[in-house]
């Protein structure tokens, strides 16, 4: 038995205790055991490491086997799962069962995701990939549609996109194995450059229509923020993190491993008008911008996070296809740090809703001094998200930064700047209305959120943060997945980078920063410390004393003077088209059920006849 | 039989075919649909019949000592027999359900009946029937039953 | 074993079906299970010796081409292991409503006439046992709920019979192109003397004529008011059942007798229109009942498809998808039982029935082709089947499937939305507790299956061989056996 058959036993025997005994308050603790263990295991394995699950069927062997780059997204998301149910085993989990919601299946299908994922990122050819892929969609389908009507409402509408892009992978898959002979996964690194570009170009548009809506990619990510954002917090926090980077698990798998980003370059589409690289990049910087901007729009905290994940995954993809050393470091180290961070406001806004009641960001605001280390969690975590240093968001940016400088792509460059100044603006807008300003007088009696939650947060900011001073921490892993993909590998070091054209030592970074703030704080309080502490209902404004029922928290319509200018610019257009293409679909289908209510059935018999009698004489 | 009068025979089957499709294609009343259908399965075994024929051959039962030079062909003789004992029962068991049918509805007409049968199918499922939310109001005003909430 | 086993596989049941009414009193209610329980094993012997070798047995001593041949391939005698099982659990107990005795009778006649359809090698019984299947689905289907479902049953049964007439004009059409109806005969004969227009013609009438009961497009308009109205019981038997029996011959034909250019494209595209319409038309279906019907309308043209790949390729995945389908829609039929209606009154059902609402999951993830539940790889076959072959329809076959297994995976889940709705003030009804376990013994088949894939993907190889060795059957029928041994009822 091998130590990736242990980690798959684990993941298994996980799944089926959590259906069992799911329901138990201290179930949490089996789980936690059960997914550290696989952290260890995961992380002490020899690679690649294969499974002893191989079978043949039809002609073709299906095995298991991991590699640096599926061990780097196993870790992530067994860390995310661990996150989730610490956060589940505590009071969120017991407030969860007394609303009559079942906790058995809550915990039986984050556990069914994380086996989902294993057998997807150790799978060793197309059909074992495809098998983790239904079944990572299906669990991610369970995960979705816990805990209310509406999330099972939003999990209904991710059906369609999610068979969709099975059947686009299943369709690539028969079409590769017709092609090539061949479905193992390496077999195929060899075979698929080889292909013409007509082919090939098939291929990618089958596989990469399956990934990307995994992935949220545009025109195929609203699915994604209803169903991430209903879902319960603890499901919410794992699907956030690390669910939808199984696309960008298979896009790196498809564009780097198989099909290799020089031959990506060299397949010219629309008569050598783009190449499919670029064609990707540019994909993926629209899919920062204009998420990011919708994110700004949002009023419910869950929605404006869930937003930006979608945003950031862009980040991911345009580090994958720019393809060097650091690009494609700063692309896959930006999975574990968006990980770290977005598990964590995620975790934030639930805790806040715990004690609140709502997520809605016009009816939150000045909880900071009843929730300071939630309000500290969340001031971290969209650091991270913005991508400003210390957070380790900071360096998984700066890579891709650097990395479209280097390469000469300044317009992309100019895309991601955009997509983090929208980060910025709405990450202001997220705390500000949650933390800042007037506090509510309903919220007078809140408490900070309980230990079993905010243990969790901290845990996860206190990881970005460490990944931030320390990147090599995490860049480690990140080589080991740039090497199984047969990517440059980037040399680090435990600061950061080191090269000719310019490092990046994050530990002197942080010193300074630090340093600065120390020296703020001693002239601050040391030298002329002139502050008083008020009651934060006691307020003035223009001389008159503002009693706690008058709102003077502006939150609504937040960027008033921004959105007057870009509003116009919100078209709606992929709503429009989703509803385009289910309104074409209804017609369709009422026009063929029409033909099954027909008055006579004899006439249709009739027409076959001899409509079929003159194909045969005429054909 | 002369090959005229067999010519004969063949276009009256082909047009008791036709006549009997024509009937089952055009007819609404459900007794008319059966002789219909009667009429189209006596002529396609007529047809059958009239193609296993032979000139001049005798009837194909083999009797002990009787050598017989030609025969018309048995094999679809038999098929017809099968098509006839099948065809009468199909036929008269239709019968009965338009019987059942018309006691039910109070109706032979097939247009009627499976309006009836819709309404009753999707009443049963407790789905609002097929036509009333896109239908014209003067159609529902015209007596079509509305949708019980 | 002595071949003359195989004719019982049509006589007992016949015979049963009969001398039911003569039985006295508490005895009748035994027979039939007692007659159905007894062809399973025929079944399964007949599996274990089709699986090295098919039998063939020449009735009452004629030696083919003049006699009556049955030749039972594993293939087929799976199908009388099907037919059996099957007949078993949708068998009408006591409790199923009124004229029981009659129900039990056409029920038998169903049995008898699908084992006959799965073992004849010849049209001229071919065509008989597909009247008698005929005559007994539409007893079952006229003893349905009420009038609506006498005025489906008239509909289906002139739709039928003007099928049968087409059927019986293609069969007569090739006896007089080839002077036989003996199918091991036909399969030699075929190449030279059923080309042409005429050749074509007469498969295109045995086609559309036994494509009544296959559900085969554009003459399958009969099945949604039919499986709305009969019991579901009956429902289960026709789509499981009887479309697949059908189903099975034309693909006999198309192999043995009709092996001519034209023939598989037209089974493609009329396969094609089928799925499409089929699932398109259940996406807009408002009660499962009939959404069940539409979608066994569009699996039937994914076999049809199936089938349409020349070659072996073609043929396992046409088994495959044939057997999945006879698995999973019976079962599926059975939970529409209580739960047949609209969504509105299936709203919350989970919460009174558990275990029914997981069985649904199962077996609608399974329909939709979910790895790895052997749906899976039926798909997986049907489409690199298609993907296999080299021209743009049988491509566009395979985007019409990927197409429809989405529109299929939206109405599916909405009855999953549904079941699982925490919508409170329902009265969604319980699930019967004969439907769980039949569903249930149906979804543990199904999970064995799952399991045992990569074994019996290789017994599916092995049958695909079997029913495409043209040559072994003509051989296997047309050689006399050894004089030693008389076959069948000794003069």
């Amino acid at each position: 038995m091998t130590a990736l058959d242990t980690v798959l036993a684990l993941s298994t025997l996980a799944a089926l205790t959590a259906f069992l005994f799911g329901n138990a308050r201290s179930y949490a603790w089996l789980a936690g055991i059960l997914l550290t263990g696989q952290i260890v295991l995961l992380a002490g394995m020899d690679l690649p490491t294969s499974a002893s699950l191989d079978f043949t069927i039809f002609g073709q062997t299906v095995g298991w086997q991991l590699d640096g780059f599926g061990r780097f997204f196993a870790l992530i998301t067994v860390g995310a799962a661990l996150a989730s149910v610490s956060y589940m085993g505590g009071e969120w989990g017991e407030r969860y069962a007394a609303e009559g919601k079942s906790r058995r299946w809550l915990h039986g299908s984050l556990a069914a995701n994380v086996m989902a994922m294993l057998l997807l990122l150790a799978s060793k050819d197309l059909i074992a990939f495809f098998i983790g892929w239904e079944l990572t969609s299906w669990a991610g389908f369970l995960l979705m549609a816990q805990g209310t009507d509406r999330a099972l409402r939003a999990a209904l509408r991710y059906v369609p996109y999610a068979m969709a892009g099975a059947m686009a992978v299943l369709g690539g898959l028969v079409l590769t194995l017709a092609w090539t002979g061949t479905l193992d996964l390496d077999g195929l690194a060899s075979a698929m450059p080889d292909l013409g570009n007509a082919r090939l170009a098939i291929l990618l548009v089958l596989f990469g229509t399956g990934f990307a809506i995994k992935m949220g990619l545009l025109p195929f990510h609203l699915w994604q923020t209803p169903a991430y954002a209903e879902a319960p917090g603890a499901g919410t926090a794992f699907l956030g993190a690390i669910s939808s980077r199984m696309g960008l698990f298979g896009l790196g798998l498809l564009l780097v491993k198989m099909i290799t980003l020089s031959r990506l370059a060299d397949l010219s589409l629309v008569d050598g008008l783009f190449n499919a690289r670029d064609v990707l990049a540019w994909i993926a910087a629209l899919t920062i911008v204009l998420p990011t901007f919708t994110a700004l729009k949002q009023n419910d905290a869950r929605y404006l996070l869930a937003w930006h994940g979608i945003g950031q995954s862009g980040y991911m993809l345009l580090g994958l296809v720019v393809g060097d050393a650091t690009g494609s470091a700063g692309g896959l180290l930006h999975v574990f740090n968006h990980a770290t961070y977005q598990a964590a406001l995620v975790l934030s806004v639930f805790a806040v809703m715990h004690r609140t009641g709502t997520a809605d960001l016009n009816s939150l605001g000045g909880l900071v001094t009843r929730m300071p280390l939630t309000f500290l969690v969340m001031l971290m975590g969209i650091i991270g998200l913005a991508g400003l240093p210390p957070m380790n968001g900071f360096v998984s940016k700066w890579l891709v930064y650097r990395s479209l400088m280097m390469n000469g792509m300044p317009l992309l460059f100019l895309m991601t700047v955009l997509g983090t100044l929208g980060t910025i603006l709405s990450v202001y807008k997220l705390i500000h209305n949650t933390f800042l300003g007037q506090l509510r007088a309903e919220h007078e009696q809140i408490r900070e959120a309980p230990w079993s939650m905010t243990v969790p947060m901290l845990v996860l900011v206190g990881l970005g943060f460490l990944t931030g001073a320390a990147p090599g921490l995490a860049l480690r892993w990140v080589a080991q997945a740039q090497a199984a993909l047969g990517l440059p590998v980037m040399s680090y070091t435990l600061g950061g980078i080191e090269s000719a054209r310019g490092s990046l030592d994050m530990l002197w970074v942080v010193g300074v920063l630090f340093a600065g703030f120390g020296i703020g704080a001693i002239l601050f309080y040391g030298v002329g410390n002139r502050s008083k502490r008020i009651h934060q209902l006691d307020n003035y404004a223009g001389g008159h004393f503002l009693s706690a029922d008058v709102r003077y928290h502006y939150s609504d319509n937040f960027y008033a003077g921004l959105m007057h200018r870009i509003g116009p610019l919100y078209r709606g257009s992929f709503v429009w088209l989703e509803s385009a293409l289910a309104s074409a679909t209804d017609l369709t289908a009422t026009l063929m059920q029409a033909w099954y209510r027909q008055a006579v059935p004899a006439l249709a018999l009739l027409a076959a006849v001899v409509l079929g009698l003159g194909w045969v004489i005429w054909r | 039989m002369s090959q005229s009068s067999l010519s004969i025979l063949l276009l009256g089957a082909l047009g008791l075919v036709g006549i009997g499709v024509g009937g089952l294609v055009l007819s609404r009343n459900l007794y008319r649909l059966v002789l219909a259908l009667a009429v189209a399965e006596t002529g396609g075994n007529l047809l059958l019949v009239l193609a296993g024929f032979r000139p001049g051959a005798a009837a194909p039962i083999i009797e002990p000592g009787r050598a017989v030079a030609a025969m018309v062909d048995p094999v679809p003789q038999a098929m017809v027999l099968t098509s006839i004992v099948i065809g009468v029962g199909v036929q008269a068991f239709a019968l009965g359900l338009a019987i059942r049918a018309r006691a039910a509805y109070g109706s032979l007409d097939m247009d009627e009946l499976r309006g009836r049968m819709e309404a009753d199918i999707d009443a049963e499922a407790g789905a609002p029937p097929a036509a009333s939310q896109h239908a014209p109001a003067i159609a529902r005003l015209a007596g079509q039953p509305e949708a019980k909430p | 074993m002595n071949p003359s086993v195989v004719a019982l596989v049509v006589a007992l049941p016949l015979l049963a079906a009969f001398l039911l009414p003569l039985v006295p009193g508490s005895a009748r209610r035994v027979v039939g299970p007692l007659v159905l329980l007894v062809l399973t094993g025929i079944g399964m012997r007949l599996w274990d010796v089709a699986s090295v070798a098919p039998v063939v047995l020449a009735v009452g001593d004629f030696l083919p081409p003049l006699g009556i041949v049955f030749y039972v391939d594993s293939v087929a005698a799976l199908f009388v292991l099907a037919v059996a099982l099957l007949c078993l659990l949708f068998w009408p107990w006591a409790g199923e409503g009124e004229h029981l005795d009659r129900k039990q009778s056409l029920t038998l006649i169903l049995a008898a006439a699908c084992g006959g359809l799965a073992v004849s090698g010849d049209l001229f019984n071919v065509y008989v046992f597909y009247e008698l299947a005929a005559v007994a689905s539409y007893g079952l289907a006229a003893g349905g709920r009420g009038a609506a479902g006498q005025v489906a049953t008239f509909r289906y049964v002139i739709l039928g019979s003007l099928g049968s007439l087409l059927a019986l004009f293609g069969i007569t059409l090739v006896y007089f192109m080839t002077g036989t109806v003996n199918l091991a005969h036909l399969a030699e004969l075929a190449p030279k003397a059923l080309v042409g227009v005429p050749g074509l013609a007469a498969f295109l009438l045995i086609l559309l004529g036994l494509g009544v009961k296959a559900e085969l497009f554009l003459v399958n308009a009969w099945a949604p008011e039919v499986y709305a109205t009969a019991e579901t019981r009956v429902s289960a038997l026709l789509a499981g059942l009887v479309s697949k029996l059908a189903l099975l011959v034309l693909v006999r034909l198309l192999v043995l007798v009709f092996p001519l250019p034209g023939t598989h494209e037209a089974l493609l595209v009329l396969g094609l229109l089928g799925m499409l319409t089929g699932e398109l038309a259940a996406y807009k279906a408002r009660d499962v009942r009939r959404m069940l019907a539409w979608s066994s309308i569009g699996q039937l043209g994914a076999a049809f498809m199936a089938f349409s790949v020349p070659g072996d390729a073609g043929l396992v995945a046409g088994i495959a998808i044939a057997l999945h389908h006879m698995l999973v829609k019976p079962a599926l039929f059975l939970l529409a039982g209580r739960w047949g209606g609209s969504l509105g009154r299936i709203a919350g059902a989970a919460r009174r029935s558990p275990l029914g609402a997981v069985l649904f999951v199962l077996f609608a993830l399974s329909l939709l082709g979910v790895p790895p539940l052997p749906g899976f790889w039926a798909k997986y076959l049907l489409l690199s089947g298609l993907a296999g072959q080299p021209g743009g329809l049988w491509w566009l076959g395979g985007l019409v499937v990927l197409l429809t297994t989405v529109v299929e995976a939206v109405y599916l889940f909405r009855v999953i939305g549904a079941l699982y709705s925490r919508d409170e003030g329902s009265v969604a009804a319980d699930q019967s507790a004969t439907a769980v376990a039949g569903s249930g013994m149906l979804a543990a088949v199904l999970l064995v299956i799952a399991l045992s894939a990569p074994v019996l993907a290789g017994t599916l190889d092995r049958m695909a061989v079997q029913m495409g060795d043209v040559d072994g059957y003509v051989t296997r029928v047309l050689t006399p056996p050894a004089p030693a041994v008389p076959i069948g009822v000794a003069p």
